[in-house]
């Protein structure tokens, strides 16, 4: 039976002739409704991040402490936590963080991972041996003990904390990227680039890395759902975005464990937005890798 | 395949080394070193400069830094850590007990995640696209998108209102207290547990499905083989190599990327080891703590590949 239905939808999903962007939107929540919601939410999250100042209905960084852990009630609808500061309104403003920190943390580290991949593959050789052990390196260093060095040294600002944030990804698409670019580089006309006489530089960048492009975007989605995952544990840990900013990792450190009994909202909402754009990020990226390449695995 | 393995082997030691010499480096850019942690905070702050001079001079590190990194590396090679720069014991006595919690949690973890993944997995493959694949995907996507440490404090949470249960604030070691030791572990076991076992469902689902493909199987079927020994000799069988893959390679990443759960759960295993060295500025403790964790990275996937290699000729000609 599922032998059958399979082969079914692979021939299904063989290239059709030119679509439109809606045909192609409408088609993929039809045959992937699961990735629709994924996607639905991720767009409602960028909606809400974008319009903060207007739907938030506190200023996320207001004390009051007339107000300090009030439960969720019609004043506060998720409480507030231990300075009086309304929960819905820092999450709602965290999503700002979280969406920051996690398309640029996703794209740089991709983009960074794509390039070296790219070269690697082509250059070959001496070149890619040394790329690989560099990129060996790197995936086998612990990732806390990198940030907490990188924050020591650089200083805790959200560039700094992008970068660290960059450095398991980097390697992992490279790998994946390298591996595709192999059989780029085969093709004839990279050998018809190199034979006009073009650069190293442009036949990377204009012949080899837009041929990549699939593995990249799967690569890239696949890697925003963890970068904000990733925020918000060295938020945790006091290693990420610093107070009194509004990031969701922030959010559940110090007195939302203190008073977890008494005001437990202050651990839940906050894990809750955490989960649920994870979650979304997931479910699309999911479901874009599958009807971009269903052999390729991320884990 | 001998020729495979040495390479593979030799291959090792440059990353190894790469991963000393950074670490090494990171540690000296940093802002501070051990002697001014010890002597600028709290007590004894104030300090005179001949004092600082001379404790450094007693640590080795007034002496130039490639040949502090000498030093270090001569000591690896006979396996000896030295001693930690701020506690003033062996390496390993600071180590082994730690280690030993965090490779317990580890392997619980590891366990439950194995249960849970392989029938979850080869279900929803064998059920694609109906609701039960639908759940089995939407729970281990939920496992990918919750934080554990979030997971956690959940249970903390739990335990408290309903059952008024606290988790033990000292860790008892197995051989003293098994009991005991299993009750206080399996709950950070389990937080830490379910990410992992949706990493392993998902890879173990896209495994059967496309191992379900493959010609063979459909040769197995139109001899009319049934279905259960389809399943397990000839899917289930092929579909397992990454699996493996995976779960090898999260067990390696759990034995030092705990910090945060190790903090929810108040265990004093390896991660909070290492906020701790690299907080005091404790040069030979933090190398060596990266070395260990690096090599069991470094050695999960070199047995991986190996066995990839065992199984698959074709790798070993590449």
């Amino acid at each position: 039976m599922t032998t059958t239905t399979d082969i079914a939808i692979v021939e299904a999903e063989a290239p059709e002739r030119r679509r439109g962007w809606l045909d192609v939107v409408l088609d993929f929540c039809r045959r992937r409704p699961l990735g629709a919601i994924g996607a639905a939410i991720v767009v409602l999250m960028i909606l809400v991040a974008l319009t903060a100042p207007m739907i938030a209905p506190y200023d996320p960084l207001a004390i009051d402490f007339a107000a300090m852990l009030a439960p969720p009630g019609a004043d506060h609808w998720l409480g507030t936590d231990a300075y009086g500061r309304d929960v819905l309104s820092r999450i709602i403003y965290g999503s700002q963080t979280a969406l920051i920190v996690g398309f640029g943390a996703a794209f740089v580290g991709s983009t960074a991972g794509a390039v070296l991949g790219v070269g690697s593959a082509y250059f070959g050789g001496r070149v890619d041996l040394i790329v690989q052990r560099f990129m060996d390196i790197f995936i086998s260093f612990p990732l806390i003990i990198l940030a907490l060095a990188m924050v020591a040294i650089l200083g805790n600002t959200l560039p700094n904390l992008i970068i660290a944030m960059t450095a398991p990804m980097v390697p992992r698409c490279a790998l994946v990227i390298r591996s595709s670019a192999l059989s780029v580089r085969e093709m004839p006309y990279v050998d018809a680039a190199r034979a006009a006489g073009f650069s190293h530089a442009r036949i990377i960048l204009r012949h080899m890395l837009p041929n990549v492009m699939a593995p990249y975007l799967i690569m890239l989605t696949s890697f925003l759902g963890q970068a904000i995952l990733l925020e918000a544990s060295l938020s945790f840990l006091g290693l990420g975005v610093q107070e009194p900013t509004a990031a969701w990792g922030l959010m559940l450190r110090g007195a939302a464990v203190e008073f977890a009994e008494t005001a437990p909202w202050m651990a839940l909402f906050p894990g809750l937005a955490i989960s649920l754009a994870v979650f979304a990020f997931n479910l699309f990226g999911d479901s874009l890798r599958d009807a971009l390449d269903p052999k390729l695995r991320t884990g | 395949m001998w020729r495979f393995v040495i390479n593979r082997f030799l291959l090792m030691i440059p990353t190894l080394l790469g991963v000393a010499l950074i670490i090494f480096l990171l540690l000296r850019v940093i802002p501070g070193d051990v002697v001014e942690a010890k002597f600028m905070s709290g007590e004894g702050s104030g300090a005179s400069a001949e004092v600082l001079a001379a404790e450094r001079a007693r640590l080795g590190l007034d002496k130039p830094v490639w040949e502090q990194f000498a030093i270090w590396m001569w000591g690896v090679v006979r396996l000896d850590f030295g001693i930690s720069m701020w506690t003033g014991a062996p390496i390993g006595d600071e180590i082994a007990l730690r280690f030993a919690l965090s490779l317990q949690v580890a392997l619980m973890a590891t366990v439950i995640a194995t249960l849970l993944a392989l029938p979850l997995g080869v279900l929803a493959a064998l059920k694609q696209d109906t609701w039960i694949d639908y759940a089995v995907r939407i729970f281990s996507i939920a496992g990918l998108a919750m934080p554990s440490f979030w997971l956690g404090i959940l249970m903390i949470l739990g335990f408290l209102i309903f059952f008024r249960w606290v988790p033990p604030m000292v860790y008892t070691p197995f051989w003293v207290d098994p009991w005991q030791n299993l009750v206080q572990l399996i709950w950070p076991a389990l937080a830490v547990g379910y990410r992992y076992s949706a990493v392993a469902t998902r890879m173990t689902r896209s495994s059967m499905l496309e191992v379900l493909r493959e010609d063979y199987i459909r040769t197995a079927r139109a001899k009319g083989l049934w279905l259960k020994l389809i399943l397990v000799r000839h899917a289930l069988k092929n579909a397992m190599l990454p699996v493996v893959t995976v779960i090898g390679l999260e067990f390696a990443f759990l034995l030092g990327g705990l910090v945060v759960t190790e903090q929810v759960f108040n265990l004093n295993g390896l991660g909070l080891l290492f906020v701790q060295a690299i907080a005091r500025r404790d040069y030979t403790l933090t190398q060596a703590l990266v070395l260990l964790v690096a090599s069991a990275f470094i050695v999960v996937n070199f047995l991986m590949d190996i066995m990839y290699a065992w199984l698959d000729p074709r790798i070993r000609y590449r």
